[in-house]
């Protein structure tokens, strides 16, 4: 038998690689710059919570349709922020998604401050196994159809790709969307596991988390998604034996992590992430290099 | 009401200035969101207040002392965290920044522990009230600090050779380099400015709140950085403007519509005016060459 | 690539093996401390078995310093019980995780505190979003939990696992308003609450006291870990009340009543069990001087065991104890208690406890009632001279 405390951290593990991959899909692929995923995990959490608590209806609708008000939200607020770039891009989902926190904070069916409790366990380890696999392959499919090439052709030049005759917008949006609906599934879960939610978990710390989950792992790669997610679960409740000097230790793996290997555990070592500002600039220092050998 | 409600937003709004300068200058120069400047803004308080209570060093130099301390460990901090970094991708330093400022919170946690410090005010209190307003002088002291050192940037930048460097830099590394611009360096003196004026902001914040906490420095490093954007990142008269109008927004907002609603309002404001201006109110789009 | 893939699956599957295997291995000592009890009564010799006492709270995060005061009392009182053998044969050991403020990473510390450590009993955790997402494991996991300072309501109902030593944010903040009104005569009212649970449920219930008999003028907002609160001081100035009561803790309302001093702003300050704390006084200065809260808890009170512990907590942690580290003493002289009555295994315990009745602890007479939650009396105290006097 495995112990309850084991049990829950899978569980978790499972949960955080959905969301992982499902962001991996707009950072990685699509080469858009978000750190609001959390928020749409919440808008999953709470809407299938809801939607049990109220009606009663079948854990798998209530789950579907958290991911698709989620999803909703997510094509809602990419259409408008998806024209921004980079950093700008990245400040609107932060925005976004500290405006959707505030709103559950404050609202009487969400249980406001008080949170949301009473919800009935559903999530067990055999529905995240499925659910996570399901992701997975709906997610792999997407990025090895002609959609998955358009956005990584988008990520790579999105003036490029646009003069190919991609959409660009139309498929930012997409990606946002579907990033969106899987992060609601995998909220749905989180909801429907702890039998509690309170928005204080779905801030901006918990959307850099994901983000961080993606981008250690290695952007653009589906196995990375899931190794960060992995080791980023599993890392601060391994550390629990260092007591007070848990986080402290966090954080140096952070960086000695990014320092081994800045790429990702998984990236491909040059190149494919982040676009074009990013492939300037680092050309730029290549050819600094060159010209200091050169002198 | 009005008007003292617009004071209350630019005092407060000339802190996160200062914290959106630290941010803008070393985003300017390598394009890195200094996700631990926060981090740094919370040592300069902690420097300033240690050498304030516990070793009695008069206001000013502690504080000058605190902004060289932060100085120092910003450059430290460019040193291990990120220079390493300087080549790989932009999300990578991102990454060893997070890391970076959970590494000091949690520092800064062991060896001063959670309890709140307080911070005496070092000036003796005084209101000056008129029908229209309530200021004391510890906020126009503030203010008065801000713009100072505001200016002092300014200058520096526009008028000194190593300022000159540092637009240059900013500009095109590239070319800049070329002509000369020890590269390392500049970004060196980045970093000590940047994070010096962050601990400026922190030990002022410590006054005027009284409090210095290993996480203080979480919540106005994110305004910071939204801020910078806001103004248009990179661009120093924009952090300042950026600052400002978040600090009027977020007090109008909880004035005028609802204070449950006060960083959301101020979030909303900020997206709004990135819907307009793509790049930030004083950023522009030139850099979009193909 | 596909070797590169092949080798990853399989790195995958080793770590779950792996970690199944360590989840058997370690889940085994979980339930040897069940029997610690019994083998200590049915033992004859001198040996001492230890039975784990677990807390969850936050140990790192804006909310530290609460977590930090919870674990320093626990480990006080869990250090008396062993100096003076309360319980015979049996050594208290402290197991403390850090929940970092964040509500499931309390659930994974209280899993873990069940599962691996093989904790008798939590004392935790310290938010009441921590408790709520902790409910449901322990009543699962059947670990009697008792939470020095989760106020929210309802938090214990249909729980039997779970209890409190808090005072009700309802009953306190009802009094107070009673006790503005009915003593000192305030007519016109403004409150300041911080938005989570304590902040909400203390600012309603004073809300409707106070509209009752007077008038309610202004109602402002803030977050945890707000420091400028000028915009909202502002607007309750606007409304000239009478008093302003702040529903939140120490560090925001002593910044509170700076901010309102500097402003001119000269209304009664009134505050819940959130102001107890010396650093009320050391942030506020003379801006709190006068202000008036209820409390459960008196460091000045002269009973003998009030005395004993504040000494020795400001001997051990160079500060006076506050709110919370007074109720999580009491929670876990209570949870010894019932140890000595009714036997140091899980189930005992939780029987102990939810038999509680009249505990003489430093916070007052304390009763838990069939829901687990507590009946205890309100102190009213004022700050005078930089110090808190009791006022009833």
């Amino acid at each position: 038998m495995i112990s309850a405390y084991y049990l829950q951290i899978i569980i978790l593990v499972g949960i955080n690689i959905i969301m992982a991959s499902s962001l991996n899909l707009v950072v990685g692929y699509t080469g858009q710059l978000s750190i609001g995923h959390a928020a749409f995990m919440s808008l999953g959490a709470y809407v299938s919570a809801i939607v049990t608590l109220q009606t009663g209806l079948p854990f798998i609708v209530s789950l579907l349709l958290g991911a698709a008000v989620a999803g909703l939200f997510g094509i809602l607020i990419g259409i408008p922020t998806l024209r921004l770039k980079g950093d700008y891009l990245a400040i609107a989902t932060l925005g976004f998604g500290e405006i959707i926190r505030i709103i559950f904070l404050n609202l009487k069916i969400t249980g406001g401050a008080v949170g949301l409790r009473g919800i009935p366990k559903e999530t067990t380890l055999l529905w995240v196994i499925g659910v996570t696999l399901l992701s997975l392959f709906v997610l792999q499919r997407i990025i090895n159809s002609r959609v998955g090439r358009a956005l990584i052709a988008i990520r790579e030049d999105e003036t490029a790709a646009e003069s190919m005759g991609i959409n660009t917008t139309y498929y930012k949006t997409l990606a946002f969307g579907v990033g969106a609906f899987f992060a609601g599934l995998g909220g749905g879960l989180f909801a429907h596991y702890f039998r509690y939610i309170h928005p204080n978990v779905f801030g901006f710390m918990r959307s850099i988390e994901q983000l961080c989950m993606v981008v250690l792992g290695g952007l653009g790669n589906m196995w990375g998604a899931i190794i960060g997610a992995t080791a980023l679960t599993a890392i601060p409740e391994l550390l629990r034996a260092g007591a007070e000097y848990r986080l402290l230790v966090y954080g140096a793996i952070l960086v000695l992590m990014m320092r081994a290997r800045p790429q990702g555990l998984l990236g491909e070592s040059i190149g494919q992430t982040g676009g074009r500002s990013l492939k300037r600039r680092k050309t730029l220092f290549t050819k600094i290099k060159l010209f200091r050998r050169n002198k | 009401m009005f008007v003292q409600q617009l004071v209350n937003g630019i005092i407060l709004g000339s802190i996160y200035s200062l914290i959106a300068l630290g941010y803008t200058m070393v985003y300017g120069i390598i394009m890195l969101i200094n996700f631990a400047h926060g981090e740094i803004y919370m040592f300069g308080a902690f420097a300033g207040m240690i050498l304030v209570v516990f070793y009695d060093v008069p206001f000013f130099l502690a504080f000058l002392l605190a902004m060289a301390f932060a100085g120092l460990v910003g450059l430290t901090l460019e040193y291990l965290a990120y220079r390493p970094l300087r080549r790989s991708t932009r999300l990578a330093a991102l990454i060893s920044a997070i890391g970076a400022s959970i590494f000091l919170q949690n520092l800064a946690l062991l060896i001063m522990g959670a309890r709140p410090y307080t911070f005496p005010s070092p000036f003796t209190p005084r209101v000056y009230q008129s029908t229209l307003l309530t200021i004391s002088k510890l906020e126009i002291i503030i203010l008065a600090i801000s713009f100072l050192l505001m200016i002092g940037l300014t200058f520096f930048i526009q008028k000194t050779k190593i300022g000159k460097a540092m637009r240059a830099a900013a500009q095109d590394i590239d070319t800049a380099s070329l002509m000369g611009v020890n590269v390392n360096q500049i970004i060196s003196i980045t970093f000590l400015i940047g994070s010096a004026l962050g601990a400026a902001a922190g030990v002022m914040v410590g006054i005027y709140f009284r409090t210095v906490t290993p996480t203080m420095g979480l919540m106005p490093g994110l305004k910071g950085f939204v801020a910078a954007v806001l103004g248009g990142i990179g661009r120093i008269p924009g952090a300042m403007l950026g600052g400002l109008l978040l600090g009027i927004a977020e007090v109008m907002a909880a004035a005028y519509i609802s204070s449950q609603y006060r960083d959301a309002a101020a979030f909303a404001i900020l997206i709004l005016v990135l819907l307009f201006k793509p790049a930030g109110l004083v950023g522009s789009a030139i850099q979009e060459k193909v | 690539m596909k070797k590169y893939r092949l080798a990853l699956v399989i790195m995958v599957a080793l770590s779950m093996i792996l970690m199944l295997a360590a989840g058997c291995g370690t889940s085994q000592p979980a339930s040897e401390p069940e029997g610690a009890g019994d083998e200590a009564s049915e033992g004859t010799s001198e040996e001492t078995v230890d039975v784990k006492v677990g807390t969850v709270g936050p140990l790192t995060g804006g909310a530290a310093t609460y977590g930090e005061s919870v674990r320093n009392a626990v480990q006080i009182a869990l250090e008396e019980a062993n100096e003076n053998k309360e319980i015979p044969g049996v050594n208290l050991v402290l197991v403390s995780e850090d929940s970092e403020g964040d509500w499931s990473k309390a659930a994974n510390a209280f899993s873990k505190l069940i599962d691996q450590d093989g904790v008798n009993v939590i004392v935790g955790a310290v938010l009441s979003s921590e408790t709520a997402a902790g409910g449901p494991i322990v009543m699962e996991g059947k670990v009697p939990t008792i939470s020095p300072s989760s106020t929210a309501t309802d938090l214990t109902v249909g729980n039997p696992y779970l209890f409190r030593n808090c005072l009700s944010d309802e009953v306190q903040a009802s009094q107070l308003a009673e006790y503005a009104i009915a003593e000192l005569g305030f007519k016109r009212f403004a409150i300041l609450y911080t938005n989570n649970d304590y902040g909400v449920a203390l600012k309603d219930a004073f809300e409707a006291t106070a509209k009752e008999k007077a008038e309610v003028v202004a109602v402002e907002a803030f977050m945890d870990g707000d420091e400028h609160f000028r915009p909202q001081l502002t607007s309750i100035q606007q409304k000239n009340p009478d008093a302003i009561f702040i529903a939140g803790y120490y560090t925001e309302a002593g910044k509170i009543a700076q901010q309102a001093a500097e402003q001119g702003i000269s209304a009664q300050l009134l505050g819940a069990d959130g102001f107890y704390s010396p650093v009320l006084v050391e942030i506020g200065e003379q801006a709190v001087e006068g202000a008036i809260f209820t409390a459960g808890f008196f460091s000045a009170d002269p009973n003998p065991v009030v005395q004993s512990f504040v000494t020795r907590y400001t001997e051990l942690f160079g500060e006076e104890p506050d709110m919370f580290a007074a109720q999580a003493y009491d929670a876990t002289r209570i949870v010894i208690e019932a140890m000595k009555k009714y036997g140091t295994d899980r189930e005992s315990i939780r029987e102990g406890l939810a038999q509680t009745k009249d505990f003489p602890g430093i916070t007052g007479l304390t009763s838990i009632d069939e829901e687990g939650d507590t009946i205890k009396d309100v102190l009213i105290l004022k700050v005078e001279n930089g110090t808190f006097q009791r006022l009833r």
